[in-house]
C-alpha cells in the first residue's frame, strides 16, 4: 500500500466573516486536497479538530475587525496562535493580524504582528492587478500574484515578499506558523493554487 | 506606468482581459452592439483563456434582464469553481441584493452600466459594503456626429443626458474602483482602441481604466497601454481564434511592457 493514500486529509477551517466572495477560497482549499470546514463561530473543540485556519477578509478594516469581535473570534485566534497552530490571513485578513490601520484608526487589530497599515502612496487606488513578488523564498520568488488593496503594511521584520506600488509594501509575512498574504492566493492562478496547497500541508 | 523601467514606482503589470458576452448560457459576439453570433460554452472558454494566460475575465450577461437571473447565477457559480483567476460579471443587476447574489455565487467584481445611471447611489452602497475594488462601472461612450461625447445605456441602445466628463467624475466620487471604458464608435470595427480618449482619461481621473472597443491586433493593445490604459479588453479577436491571449502578451513583453508571465 502507498502510505500517501492512507494519509488523513489536512483539516482546514475557513472563517466566514461575511465579507465578499468566499467561494474562491473554499474551492482553492478543496482543490489542495484538504477537508474544508466553513466556520461562522469558534468553539473549543476546533483546537483539536482542525490543523489550519484560513481567514480571508475583504472590505474595510473596521468591518472585518467588527465581525471578528462580534462572533467571538478574537480570543479564540489568540489562543490558537499561542498553541502554535497554523493561521493564514489573506488580504484584510492579513492586515488584522497587525495592531491597526489608518483606514479605521479606532479599530483594534489582533496585534499578532507589530505595526499599522497605511494608505498606498500611489495616485491610483485601489491597486488592482498582478505584480511580481520580490522574495527570498523559493515558493514566492518572482511569482506573479493578484492584488486588490488600498492599504498595506509598509515594513515588517517578518516580511517574506515585497512589492512596490507608490512605496514598497509587504506582500506576505510569516513568523512560524503564522502566515499573512496581502495578495489573493485563491485568485493568483496556478501559482496561488500551489501556494494554498503548500500552506495547507 | 507599464513600461519596464528601473526607476518605476510600480510593480503592477498591464492586464489582458478577454470579455465574454453571454446570452442564454452561451458566449455571443455582436457587432456595434447589434447582431449576435454564437461563440461557445462560457466555462470552456473561460478555462481556455486562463490556460492562455488571461489576467482576468469579464462576463457581460447582456440578456440577463430578458431571460431572468438564475441562469446567470448558475453560470457564475460554474465559472468560479473552475477558475483560479479573478472575474467580473455584469448585466441585470438591479439592487444590492442582486450584487450580493453574484458575490455569493463566486464573482469577484460586478459591472454596472444602466443601473449606474438610473440609480447611482447603488455605486456608493456597493463600495461601502464590499469595497471600491469590487465595483467596475461600464461607461459606453459614443463619438457623436457633432463631435461631442455621449453616454449610452441599455447595451448601447439609449442615449442619456449626462455629460461624459461629469459622469465619470461622479462615478469615481461615489467609490467606483475601475472604469470599463467602451468606445462604441470603435466597438467591433477592428480599427483600434480610442487612444485619445484613453490619454485624456489618465490625465483626469485617479482610477484604473480598462480600454474596450476596437481591437484588431497586438499593436492596438500596445498603443492603448502607451496611451494610459491599465488593462485592455477584447472579445471577438480571441473568440474567433485570430490571436491567443499568449500571443498578445508575448508581443507586449517584447515591446518592454510589464506583463504577467505564466
Amino acid at each position: 500500500m502507498n502510505a500517501e493514500l492512507n494519509k488523513p486529509k489536512t483539516q482546514v477551517g475557513v472563517i466566514d466573516l461575511n465579507s465578499g466572495n468566499l467561494l474562491s477560497m473554499q474551492t482553492a482549499i478543496t482543490a489542495a486536497g484538504c477537508e474544508l470546514h466553513t466556520l461562522q463561530q469558534p468553539r473549543a473543540s476546533l483546537l483539536k479538530q482542525l490543523d489550519v485556519l484560513v481567514m480571508p477578509g475583504q472590505g474595510r478594516f473596521a468591518y472585518v475587525m467588527n465581525q471578528i469581535d462580534r462572533h467571538g473570534w478574537r480570543d479564540f485566534l489568540l489562543e490558537w496562535v499561542r498553541n502554535g497552530k497554523r493561521l493564514v490571513g489573506v488580504c484584510v485578513g492579513m492586515q488584522v493580524l497587525f495592531e491597526g490601520s489608518d483606514e479605521d484608526p479606532e479599530a483594534v487589530g489582533l496585534g499578532l504582528f507589530q505595526g499599522r497599515c497605511q494608505r498606498l502612496s500611489h495616485p491610483k487606488t485601489p491597486m488592482v492587478g498582478w505584480a511580481q513578488l520580490d522574495s527570498y523564498k523559493l515558493t514566492l520568488k518572482d511569482q506573479f500574484a493578484y492584488f486588490v488593496n488600498s492599504f498595506a503594511i509598509k515594513a515588517c521584520p517578518f516580511a517574506t515578499a515585497k512589492v512596490t506600488y507608490g512605496d514598497a509594501f509587504c506582500a506576505s509575512v510569516q513568523r512560524g506558523n503564522l502566515y499573512g498574504f496581502q495578495f489573493h492566493p485563491e485568485k493568483s492562478g496556478f501559482f496561488g493554487r500551489g501556494l494554498m496547497q503548500h500552506v495547507c500541508q | 506606468m507599464y513600461v519596464n523601467d528601473d526607476s518605476s514606482n510600480s510593480d503592477l503589470t498591464a492586464r489582458v482581459i478577454p470579455c465574454l458576452d453571454v446570452a442564454h448560457g452561451r458566449v455571443v459576439k455582436g457587432t456595434n452592439f447589434k447582431q449576435l453570433l454564437d461563440m461557445g460554452d462560457p466555462v470552456e472558454l473561460a478555462q481556455l483563456y486562463e490556460q492562455q494566460g488571461a489576467d482576468e475575465l469579464i462576463f457581460l450577461d447582456i440578456k440577463a434582464s430578458v431571460d431572468g437571473q438564475q441562469s446567470a447565477l448558475d453560470m457564475v457559480y460554474q465559472v468560479s469553481t473552475h477558475l483560479s483567476i479573478p472575474f467580473a460579471v455584469g448585466g441585470g443587476i438591479k439592487n444590492l441584493d442582486d450584487v450580493h447574489r453574484f458575490f455569493h455565487a463566486g464573482a469577484d467584481k460586478v459591472t454596472l452600466n444602466t443601473m449606474a445611471v438610473e440609480q447611482p447611489e447603488l455605486i456608493n452602497q456597493i463600495a461601502t459594503q464590499y469595497g471600491s475594488q469590487s465595483i467596475v462601472v461600464a461607461v459606453d461612450v459614443n463619438h457623436e456626429a457633432d463631435g461631442s461625447l455621449a453616454i449610452y445605456t441599455h447595451g448601447g441602445s439609449r442615449r442619456v443626458a449626462v455629460n461624459y466628463h461629469d459622469w465619470i467624475q461622479q462615478v469615481v466620487d461615489r467609490g467606483c474602483g475601475e472604469i470599463l471604458l467602451t468606445a462604441m464608435h470603435k466597438d467591433g470595427t477592428g480599427s483600434g482602441f480610442d487612444t485619445d480618449l484613453l490619454a485624456q482619461f489618465g490625465a483626469d481621473f485617479p482610477v484604473q481604466v480598462i480600454a474596450s472597443g476596437g481591437a484588431k491586433g497586438p499593436q492596438d493593445f500596445l498603443n492603448a497601454i502607451h496611451a494610459g490604459a491599465d488593462a485592455v479588453l477584447a472579445a471577438g479577436l480571441f473568440h474567433r481564434g485570430e490571436y491567443t491571449v499568449g500571443e498578445i502578451k508575448e508581443f507586449l513583453i517584447n515591446n518592454n511592457i510589464k506583463i504577467r508571465k505564466t
